[in-house]
């Protein structure tokens, strides 16, 4: 049996194979890095402000207040913290663009070299501009706070001890004398430095500042960047939950498309080897018919031909019977293209003006000169053309049928009017049912050709239906149905 | 006098291929039998027949296959190929190649003299 029975096989949907990933390039960080870059560009811009600060301080000090210090110590400091602030500014532009993965650390490194040299730069700013006497000591605490919105908890702790030792070792070996205090002349007494209650008073304060302000903010931050932890491990179980879903149901898609297909090739070699012996068997008595095998009487050859329409009707249900799983499975729609209907409607009609000749009934057809393409099947339409126009053909006995196509707005609809025996008011309802037959209907039929049309138009998405008697001429039946101008999205 | 023209019948079915070729033979013609789709390869190099009856359901190689290896073989490709198609094969499948006519079987032996004759006649047989 050929593996091409099913051509028209869709692709399992691509897109679901793709996997959907939190996309992490070179230049997108992970929300921790992201937020350590942007602490880290704001802990350098604030470094920038105290600069500016400290020089407008002691322009103002100098010139303004008349304070006498050394100030050039001063803006050689604040020269020194400007030079390598730059410095740090090129290298976070660089950390921007570090690889993922990589950026903490470093940035973290940064962080502590930055905070230990600001530490430095600060005290030897204090110490060149009074000492415990100036009030800008309390600076510091700008330090630690923005300090510890860079570190962990930990070393924050750690940087604040540090603070204090600086101070207190800056306090302390001016009191002793061991490096010579510098006087702010004209703003505090000159021998503020060297009383003893006041340095432990100051020292005191600042020590519980630094820690307080320690702790309220490696608090809040430490806070913040568990809460961001959280919300990125439950956004990664989200997308793993969503991923797992997304590749079971596309395993799942692939699976139902292979059963479909199994299913389809089962069907094609059940057609296949039910049909061949009778198709062989057809062939053999009309071997014998032909008179191939020698002449044959009247009598043999009744029962021979007898024999023949048997097989024939076996023939058409079994290929009823099986065309019903193979169009509800969706093979109608894998079918379809852009088709004239008239065309079909014209092939449908071949060889049946001789049928009804025949039976001595006149076979009218109206169809308009133009009409646009459809989407169908076209093989599928012919057969359900074919089926209603016999079937009319069939149960009239005198008279006519008429076969008409118009054109709507929004479908194409195809009518058999007849005047024969009609559909009794009680079959109306299971008339489009399987297997079923009109009671006034005899024997002729499978009982599956309707069943089987009512499938085919509704695949398309069309209507099918019928009117006994016709409307129009009170007499017989009118079998109608209709197929859509536009594509409906997919029936099947 | 003239050569009686030469048809190969590709099918595996026994009973068909006994009347087939009866059927044929009466006319007279000169027929020659592959039960497969490959052995009626072989044969359609060999014996260079004027036209080919091809059933389409086969094992070994299927009358699909068939038609696409004969239609690369310049020696044979322009002889006239009849498609034998089962009753509801023929429904559903568009087939994807060219072959001079598909025929439904069951076919009545008149019918399939005539459609041999109508074949050859084009060939100018």
């Amino acid at each position: 049996m050929s593996g091409r029975l099913e051509p028209g096989i869709r692709k399992p949907l691509k897109k679901m194979n793709n996997v959907i990933s939190r996309e992490q390039s070179a230049t997108e960080h992970t929300p921790e890095e992201r937020a350590l870059l942007f602490r880290l560009g704001v802990y350098i811009k604030i470094r920038w402000l105290i600069v500016l600060m400290v020089v407008f301080a002691t322009l103002f000090a100098s010139l303004v207040f008349n304070i006498d210090f050394p100030t050039l110590p001063v803006y050689i400091i604040c020269a020194i913290i400007a030079s390598y602030n730059l410095i740090f500014v090129r290298q976070a532009r660089r950390l921007e663009a570090d690889k993922v993965g990589q950026v903490i650390e470093r940035a973290q490194a940064s962080a502590n070299i930055q905070i230990v040299l600001d530490l430095l730069m600060l005290t030897a700013l204090m110490h060149f501009a009074g000492g415990i006497e100036n009030p800008f000591i309390s600076f510091y605490l700008a330090h630690t706070i923005a300090a510890s919105i860079l570190l962990p908890q930990r070393r924050a702790y750690a940087l604040a001890t540090l603070v204090l030792l600086a101070i207190t070792l800056l306090v302390l070996l001016e009191y002793y004398g061991v490096i010579p205090h510098v006087n702010l002349q004209g703003f505090v007494l000159e021998t503020r430095y060297k009383d003893s209650s006041r340095v432990i008073g100051v020292l005191v304060a600042l020590a519980t500042l630094v820690y307080g302000c320690t702790y309220v903010v490696t608090a809040v931050s430490g806070e913040l960047r568990r809460r961001q932890q959280e919300m990125v491990k439950l956004m990664d179980q989200l997308l793993d939950k969503r991923n797992k879903e997304l590749e079971q149901a596309s395993k799942e898609v692939v699976k139902l498309e292979e059963e479909r297909r199994h299913f389809a090739r089962f069907l094609g070699v059940v057609a296949h080897d039910l049909q061949s012996p009778l198709v062989a068997t057809q062939s053999l008595i009309s071997y014998i018919l032909d008179g191939f095998t020698g002449t044959i009487t009247d009598g043999q050859r009744d029962l021979l031909e007898r024999g023949i329409r048997r097989i024939d009707g076996l023939l058409t249900l079994i290929t009823d019977l099986l065309d019903i799983p193979r169009i509800e499975t969706g093979q109608i729609t894998r079918e379809m293209r852009e088709i004239s209907f008239i065309e079909v409607v014209k092939r449908s009609l071949e060889g049946m003006d001789n049928l009804a000749q025949q039976k001595g009934i006149t076979l009218k057809v109206e169809l308009p000169e133009n009409l646009p393409k459809i989407n169908g099947a076209s093989r599928r339409l012919q057969q359900v053309v074919t089926n209603l126009v016999s079937n009319a053909i069939n149960y009239t006995n005198e008279g006519m049928v008429l076969v008409r196509v118009t054109d709507s707005d929004n479908d194409v609809r195809f009518e058999v009017i007849d005047s024969g025996i009609g559909v009794l008011p009680g079959d109306l309802p299971r008339l489009f049912n399987d297997f079923f037959r009109g009671s006034n209907a005899g024997s002729k039929g499978t009982g599956l050709g309707l069943s089987i049309s009512k499938r085919i138009v509704e695949a398309h998405g069309g209507k099918i239906w019928v009117e006994s008697p016709d409307p129009e001429t009170k007499k017989g039946s009118k079998f109608a149905f209709t197929l859509p101008k536009k594509p409906a999205a997919m029936h099947q | 006098m003239k050569q009686k023209p030469k048809i190969l019948i590709v099918d595996d079915d026994v009973d068909l291929v006994k009347v087939m070729k009866g059927t044929l033979e009466s006319k007279p013609y000169d027929v020659i039998v592959a039960y497969n789709g490959k052995e009626g390869l072989e044969k359609a190099k060999k014996e260079k027949p004027d036209l080919i009856m091809l059933d389409i359901m086969m094992p070994v190689m299927d009358g699909f296959s068939f038609a696409e290896q004969f239609a690369k073989d310049p020696s044979i490709a322009k002889i006239p190929v009849l498609a034998l198609t089962s009753f509801s094969d023929s429904l559903g499948q568009p087939f994807t190649f060219e072959v001079s006519e598909y025929l439904r079987k069951p076919l009545k032996p008149k019918d399939l003299i005539a459609k041999v004759e109508e074949h050859l006649k084009r060939k100018g047989l």
